[in-house]
Order: C-alpha cells, then sequence, then structure tokens
C-alpha cells in the first residue's frame, strides 16, 4: 500500500480477514459503503453522548441493530419443506442432547483440525478457506465436564465471550442445572460442538445423517441446538 | 448455517430439535424452514447471553424448551424480547 491509497472499501473489508481481522466486524464487508460509513459516523456520534453520561448501552445496540442488518436476507440455503416431528412427551420424561456448533472441545481431547497440534484461534482464522472446504469434526463433551477444562477455537467467530462463559453458546451448566430440578428427565450423557464453518455439502451429505443414526443409537429424544 | 441442516436432519429422520439463534441469523433461520426457532436480541457469539448473565441464559434455554414442548407445526418462531447486558 506504499504508492496507493487505501479506499474507503479496503479500509472496510480489511476486518474481514484481511489485515485488520476482527470476527466482530467482518460484516462490514457485507455492507455497501454507504451504510458502513453510517456506521462509523454513528458508532462515533454516540460515543460523544456516552462520554458525557458513560451509557454505553446505545453503543451496543448500535452495534448488535448494524450486524442484523448486514446480515438481512435469506442466504444460500432457502429450502421450501419444512420437516417436523412432534415430541412424542413431556420433556420431564425424555432425553434431552446438546449440540453447538460453538467450537468447544475438553482440554486434552483437541479435535487436531488438519493433525495440527494446539492450533491458536489465529492460526484457526487464517486457515477459513480449509476449513469450508472439507467436513466438520465433532468433539464429543460428557456432560459432566466442569466448563474450567472446556477450551474452545472456531475460525469464524470471536472466541473470547465462549472462553470466558462457555455458557453463552454452549449451555452445558444451565442443562444440568434444569436436569437437577427436574425441568428435563435427564440429559444425554454425552454434549456435542463442532466449528460450523464447513462444507455445508458434506454435512449435508455425509456427517449430518451419520450424526442422525447416532443420535438414535444413543435414544436421544430431543435435541438443542445452538449456532454459532 | 450448519446447525439449520442439522436440525432439518434430525427432524426427518424423527428427533425433534429447538434451534437458539441471534437476531442476525433471523432470516437466515426463517428460510431453512426450521421446525423451532428462538431468536434472541444478542449479538452473534454472544448466543443466549452476556458472559456471565446466567439469569439471562436460563431464560433462553427456558423458552427454548417451552417451545420445545408446545409447538405443533413447524415454522415456529419465538423472539425473545429484553436486550444484551453485558457486565452484570
Amino acid at each position: 500500500m506504499e504508492n496507493s491509497k487505501e479506499t474507503f472499501e479496503e479500509f472496510k473489508n480489511s476486518f474481514n480477514y484481511g489485515s485488520r481481522s476482527d470476527l466482530n466486524f467482518k460484516f462490514l464487508k457485507n455492507m455497501s459503503d454507504e451504510d458502513a460509513s453510517l456506521f462509523f459516523q454513528g458508532l462515533l456520534w454516540k460515543m460523544g453522548d456516552t462520554l458525557n453520561d458513560g451509557d454505553f448501552s446505545r453503543l451496543v445496540e448500535h452495534f448488535i441493530e448494524t450486524q442484523a442488518k448486514a446480515y438481512a436476507g435469506a442466504g444460500r440455503y432457502a429450502y421450501d419443506d419444512a420437516p417436523f416431528t412432534p415430541l412424542r412427551a413431556p420433556l420431564t420424561q425424555l432425553r434431552l442432547g446438546l449440540m453447538s456448533s460453538s467450537g468447544h472441545f475438553v482440554d486434552g481431547n483437541d479435535p487436531k483440525p488438519f493433525g495440527a497440534e494446539n492450533m491458536s484461534q489465529k492460526e484457526a482464522e487464517a486457515r477459513i478457506d480449509d476449513f469450508l472446504k472439507v467436513e466438520p469434526q465433532l468433539s464429543v463433551i460428557p456432560v459432566d465436564t466442569p466448563v474450567q477444562k472446556l477450551r474452545v477455537r472456531h475460525g469464524g467467530y470471536d472466541v473470547r465471550a465462549s472462553l470466558a462463559d462457555p455458557n453463552v453458546n454452549f449451555p452445558i451448566s444451565h442443562l444440568r442445572e434444569l436436569q437437577k430440578e427436574g425441568r428435563i428427565g435427564e440429559l444425554a450423557s454425552e454434549a456435542y460442538s463442532f466449528m460450523g464453518a464447513t462444507s455445508q455439502l458434506r454435512l449435508l451429505n455425509h456427517t449430518g445423517p451419520a450424526w442422525v443414526k447416532m443420535f438414535q443409537e444413543k435414544k436421544i429424544d430431543a435435541l438443542l441446538l445452538v449456532p454459532v | 448455517m450448519s446447525v439449520g441442516h442439522v436440525a432439518r436432519l434430525m427432524e426427518a429422520d424423527g428427533i425433534p430439535t429447538v434451534v437458539i439463534g441471534v437476531k442476525a441469523f433471523r432470516d437466515r433461520l426463517v428460510a431453512m424452514h426450521l421446525p423451532r426457532t428462538v431468536i434472541t436480541p444478542h449479538p452473534m457469539g454472544r448466543t443466549l447471553g452476556a458472559p456471565g448473565d446466567h439469569a439471562t441464559q436460563r431464560k433462553v434455554i427456558l423458552a427454548a424448551l417451552d417451545l420445545l414442548e408446545q409447538a405443533t407445526s413447524p415454522d415456529v418462531i419465538v423472539d425473545l424480547p429484553g436486550r444484551y447486558e453485558p457486565g452484570k
């Protein structure tokens, strides 16, 4: 960039796996230059108010609204049919499973993507295109795993909240609590997490059907799913 | 939209599901015609609520479990009220 000035478009796109990669703001690439400039302008103006009253909730709301606007639209996977299975009994009589695309795994049981030892979050982000070509690896997480033993890595989102409190995307503590309280009959002995940024074709044709079979064999009656 | 695909496969083969997703994913999840979806007013990567906000996280889970039991047809979307409140 020595001889040419960076354009605004290049600047906003650089947050999406570019020189300023920041997965919280990768949505800027989805926006027109005009909408992105309105985001920055609004952010700075609201910051002026926050400097006076210390209330930063307006910044949070501005961020959430803009993110939702940037992702609006049906995306690549619109279907006409709507498969549906009713629950056959109240949950107090059933076995519930948990699956999240959060990228959590148990300490000492790293799925080692592409055979890499201790792949860092940064490396996972750098290899996002490779992840999108292969099928997802499933991490099996015993439901009694203490949250302190959970690790997380995911090339598609900012994992800091998932690290600080796994329950934000992988609500294992809450489900244990609700089982104790009797809201859920039984929690499946294993919960599952995988990195959602993956080949959708392979997931649909190979990995997904294998997971269905596994859940049927484990007699899981219903599944709570969290996309990240 | 991996989780949406998993939900569709499960439902087609007899396992009921409920999906909890953030507002930014709403249109995409709707387009996938999932059976039961709970939408939270939270940012991506903090689906159930802010780190440490156990009260909100628990409310979201309970809403999802209620929906799992109550839905009698597909395409049911529950938009949860409230705000994302970090630092609580």
